[in-house]
């Protein structure tokens, strides 16, 4: 049985790109950001129901920024009496609905704020993801003396990848693997290279659901178990991860390029001086009509 | 011809030693020992409130909350065979452990499914239940204090946490007999019932020696065992003991520092709502009062059910109780020195140290081998006293891992263990054997049994395990009969 000195903490990044979200209400109308907010709550509230040490936080990604759902700036912490959000007044635990109301009522700002200027239209997850960081660092600094803390973030992504977030992402990435923080990702609609690389390497699960009605069971058998669970139930296989990199040129992802040899930037053309470290490489002709003709598409 | 060798019949115990000391151990069950021996249909209608549900829930083991989450949403029975098919195949006796505390607690029942198989399915009660707690839904647990308005004596957390340290440590003085505390006489009582003290007929009541245990155990446990006593006894008094469990549990996950309304509650819930105020688990301003605060011993309440050693020290940080939590220091050269001025403390420290200097702020006290020695003659185990000390760890010293110096711990263990020199094994003793081989082949008989528990092979003497004595003993009748 875990022990009373133990916190997890599960960060909930939740992709509310609202032209995908749209997008996605005309095309399958039993499946809106609604419903996928209700599974969020559900698998939310699971874990802080687990136990009393568990904590949570969720962060929604949108296109420019991101926000925190939970906790926000207008809750000041579960021991804080005399919260003004009451409760919902029938059976619900007190702390989960204090909890679900402020998710909900964030998610409105948040959307109705929206006006999504010029064609920026990516999710903005690499930085949702510094800021589930940021705040894993900070819980982990306001523990007691002899508590340890075990931090997860699941991500629920919907969009698409966005490659010019490459370099962030994979910064995110190592950052995360070095405090040891496990990467989840539930992947909605297309596979996310990064995502795959992110849990990868962090040692998280990767799944992308076939039915995306059923998103709250997913969420409940494949991501609330923690490590220490996950290494006794059978859970999907590890999907096979695209480590295509995205060049450092066009961020475009290669699967075949060139890598300056003092810096490791990688480049989809070659050019004579590295952009990154400024450094000229002198090759000769011969060498260089090669290249060319093996040159290749970019696999999509 | 009569028979060569001998069973004795009787039950021998095997001593390997010199020394033997019977101990009366401080039992504190955890939630699940406590809810499992009670009867089904008090189980099933203790279900029937989400907030039982979701304690329950909590003391789970971490696989088993998982299976319920699994079949929360879950309207169908699930063949056992896919069940046991979620865990991989080296963690079986986890999941073997999971499915038996699942049945014992009756959250799932064996049902056939179309087809012949045998499948789970949860509770229904339970399940509906743990639905409402989690997602809402159903009918408010207890009425809020805002029906009646913002009271014009609210209190603050610290405040309620004085009050609930304060109410505590009156009962814990009561025990070690400071002529200052005094207590009702259900709850003077109750202690007598509980076996934390004695009383001789128009005499105080003294503090025995599970009462010194008790001292030693941290708050949450203090508070969790002394529960489990008064709902031993809440039948007699009355009381249904489903109505007060759910009281209990409803307490623990309400919001600190937050006002309820007393409204709707039966006669029996109010009686024990009284007596929740004489340990300092609620506060109320008067005992009419239409309102009552819960605090942070009843919230802690259900947190100190499980049983793990070292727990909620973090937690009870800074909780009533230790008085102030985090006061003592170990040093390697077997010196405590406790930075406190409550008398209590010190009588605790005292129990299995011996004072060197006492000064206003703090105590010089050494471990030495008889202080140990004399504690464990009390009753009190090397594990409480080491549990004593870390729980009430000074925060400097609390950095360090480990907590306590490994030297101290260890020696403290060598010491009770000096005492614990028997083993006491039952068996069924074998002799008188006429030849070595006759004895040679029962032996190795036994042995290759598994229920050899001893042998002298000068002396022809074996002994065997109960369980195996009708098997070799069958075998040596068939033995004889052969030769």
């Amino acid at each position: 049985m875990a022990s009373d000195d133990e916190v997890s903490l599960l960060v909930i990044v939740v992709d509310v790109n609202p032209i995908w979200w749209g997008q996605q209400a005309q095309r399958e109308p039993e499946f809106t950001l609604s419903k996928c907010l209700d599974a969020v709550m559900v698998v939310g509230n699971s874990h802080m129901a687990m136990a009393r040490t568990n904590k949570l936080a969720v962060i929604a990604s949108h296109c420019q920024d991101s926000h925190f759902l939970f906790p926000s700036k207008s809750w000041r912490g579960a021991d804080n009496g005399g919260d003004d959000a009451s409760s919902s007044g029938d059976g619900k635990y007190e702390l989960l609905s204090v909890a679900n109301n402020l998710i909900a009522e964030e998610i409105r700002n948040v959307m109705s704020k929206t006006e999504v200027r010029g064609n920026s239209t990516e999710t903005l997850l690499a930085g949702s993801l510094a800021k589930a960081l940021c705040f894993i660092h900070k819980v982990s600094k306001e523990l007691e003396a002899g508590q340890e803390m075990k931090s997860r973030i699941l991500v629920i992504k919907a969009a698409e990848d966005c490659a010019r977030q490459y370099m962030n992402f994979m910064n995110v990435i190592f950052a995360a693997q070095k405090q040891n923080i496990l990467i989840d990702a539930c992947v909605l609609d297309s596979d996310s290279g990064l995502l795959q690389q992110a849990c990868d390497i962090t040692g998280g699960l990767y799944l992308k659901i076939p039915q995306k009605v059923a998103l709250g069971q997913y969420l409940l058998w494949v991501f609330l178990p923690d490590l220490e669970q996950r290494s006794q139930l059978v859970l999907p296989p590890p999907a096979h991860v695209d480590y295509r990199a995205a060049c450092f040129c066009h961020r475009n992802l290669i699967e075949i390029g060139y890598v300056c040899s003092v810096c490791l930037s990688i480049f989809c053309n070659f050019s004579p001086i590295c952009t990154t470290c400024e450094t000229a490489f002198k090759i000769q002709l011969p060498q260089m009509v090669k290249p060319k003709k093996k040159k290749l598409k970019q696999p999509t | 011809m009569e028979d060569f060798i001998q069973c004795s019949t009787t039950v021998f115990v095997l001593l390997f030693g010199l020394m033997m000391k019977l101990r009366v151990q401080l039992q504190c069950k955890n939630l699940h020992e406590y809810l499992r021996e009670l009867s089904p249909d008090l189980l099933d209608r203790l279900y029937n409130h989400p907030a039982t549900c979701l304690a329950v829930y909590r003391e789970l083991p971490s696989l088993a909350k998982n299976y319920v989450m699994r079949m929360l949403f879950l309207d169908q029975p699930l063949p056992k065979a896919a069940v046991a098919l979620w865990v991989k195949k080296d963690s079986q006796k986890h999941h073997d452990e999971c499915v038996s505390v699942l049945s014992g607690l009756r959250l799932w029942h064996s049902q056939q499914l179309q087809g012949g198989l045998q499948g789970y399915i949860l509770n229904p009660v339970f399940k509906d239940n743990l639905r409402i707690a989690l997602l809402g839904g159903g009918r408010a647990w207890a009425d809020e204090g805002s029906t009646l308005g913002p009271d014009r004596h609210a209190r603050d957390i610290e405040s309620l946490d004085r009050y609930a340290m304060e109410r505590w440590e009156v009962i814990l003085h009561f025990m070690v007999g400071s002529p200052s505390a005094a207590v009702s006489q259900d709850l003077a009582q109750l202690l007598v019932q509980a076996g934390l003290m004695k009383s001789e007929t128009g005499e105080a009541p003294y503090i025995t020696s599970a009462g010194f245990q008790f001292l030693l155990l941290d708050t949450a446990s203090q508070l969790w065992y002394f529960t489990l006593q008064y709902l031993k006894t809440a039948q007699s008094r009355g009381m249904d003991l489903v109505e007060i469990l759910s009281f209990l549990f409803q307490l623990s996950f309400s919001t600190l520092g937050r006002d309820y309304s007393v409204e709707g509650m039966s006669e029996s819930l109010l009686t024990f709502l009284q007596h929740l105020r004489e340990f300092g688990l609620v506060f109320q301003r008067k005992r009419k009062s239409r309102r009552y605060y819960p605090t942070r011993l009843a919230i802690t309440l259900a947190a100190g059910v499980t049983t793990s050693p070292v727990s909620s020290y973090s937690k009870l940080a800074p909780t009533p109780g230790a008085g102030d939590a985090g006061f003592i220091v170990v040093e390697t050269n077997y010196r405590i020195y406790a930075y406190t001025n409550s008398e209590l403390q010190i009588a605790l420290v005292a129990l299995f140290s011996e004072m060197l200097y006492r000064f206003p702020n703090v105590v010089v006290a050494q471990v030495t081998r008889e202080s140990v020695q004399q504690a464990i003659a009390n009753g009190i185990t090397a594990q409480q006293i080491i549990h004593f000390l870390r729980t009430r760890a000074h925060p400097v010293i609390l950095k360090q891992t480990p907590v306590l110096p490994p030297t101290i711990t260890d020696q403290i263990r060598l010491w009770e263990l000096e005492r614990d020199r028997l083993q006491f094994t039952e068996g069924v003793l074998y002799n008188q054997f006429l030849s070595q081989a006759d004895f040679e082949v029962l032996r190795d008989r036994a042995q290759g049994l598994g229920c050899l528990v001893w042998q002298d092979v000068p002396r022809r003497v074996m002994v065997v395990t109960p369980q195996g004595h009708s098997e070799v003993k069958r075998f040596w009748k068939r033995q004889k009969s052969h030769t």
